[in-house]
């Protein structure tokens, strides 16, 4: 009976004890002067710059394909071009 | 834009930058709590969280994931540049740290951010007072809220060594609280 008495006793303490740890070690947000220290300390581009050149890189992407496609339109228009003037050559 | 982390590891063990940077975003402020803590200091937390990830930036190349998560990694090494840290001021045996300066805490009022009961001072100066290991088990099991799993995974032991440990610490406290005759109230 005083053991198990014993038991929750000690129970009891560290479940406070526990309790207590949970209210003290608490996660602390980093100021954000620091954060912006530690990028510029560590050179990394922030948040907003990856996201700009990401979007960068899909409009550079639309880019390059409508360049190309405007020159396979100016290639086969030349190609008729001349494919008619040959033509005419040759009645 | 889904955060695929396998997919941005890849990339920035390839030299990519916004990967690394990705990363950086993700995992600052978990390492920069964990540093903090350990060394009670918001300047040395700023300094040794910077070198953390300097030195994840050089040595990501040889992270391989052998069952150990990249978290777990950066964690192994904030946690050795802390012992260094440590072992540093012990040689030049400087005088002791002030108590942990208060930082806003997650999900709490402002107000009652900044004040401190006198137990959680105590119970904080306890802490510090722990071995090495007691306390990044203790950070990580309450500020981080990770599992015994993951707490094994950065410490290198089983799940089962992580909890003997914890309980340990729990005794070892309360033998403290003890000695102090202090009563800790419930919450």
């Amino acid at each position: 009976m005083t053991k198990r008495k014993t038991d929750s006793t000690h129970k009891e303490n560290l479940d406070a004890i526990e309790a207590h740890l949970a209210g003290t070690l608490k996660p602390v947000t980093a100021p954000n002067d620091i954060v912006q220290r530690l990028r510029a300390r560590i050179q990394m581009p922030s948040r907003r710059e990856i996201a700009l050149r990401l979007t960068d890189w899909r409009r550079l992407f639309f880019v390059f394909g409508g360049v190309m496609s405007g020159l396979l339109v100016l290639v086969t228009i030349v190609r008729m071009f001349y494919y008619l003037s040959g033509r005419k050559d040759t009645m | 834009m889904e955060y695929n982390e396998e997919e941005v590891l890849t990339r920035a063990s390839q030299g990519d930058r916004d990967a690394f940077g990705q990363l950086y975003e993700r995992y600052v402020e978990r390492i920069f709590n964990y540093v903090y803590y350990r060394t009670g200091n918001v300047h040395d937390a700023e300094d040794l969280t910077a070198r953390v990830f300097q030195r994840a930036m050089n040595h990501i190349k040889n992270y391989t994931d052998r069952g150990v998560p990249f978290s777990a990694w950066l964690y192994r090494i904030a946690h050795n540049l802390v012992a260094n840290w440590h072992r540093d001021r012990s040689r030049k045996q400087e005088i002791p740290l002030d108590d942990l300066p208060i930082l806003p805490t997650k999900g709490d009022h402002p107000e009652k951010n900044l004040v401190r009961s006198q137990e959680q001072e105590a119970l904080l100066r306890m802490i510090r007072k722990l071995p090495p290991e007691r306390q990044s088990l203790l950070i990580l099991k309450f500020v981080e809220d990770m599992s015994n799993a993951e707490i094994g995974a950065i410490m290198n032991r089983s799940e089962g060594a992580v909890k003997s440990l914890y309980h340990r610490t729990l005794l070892a406290l309360r033998d403290q609280l003890e000695d102090q005759n202090l009563n800790l109230e419930g919450e």
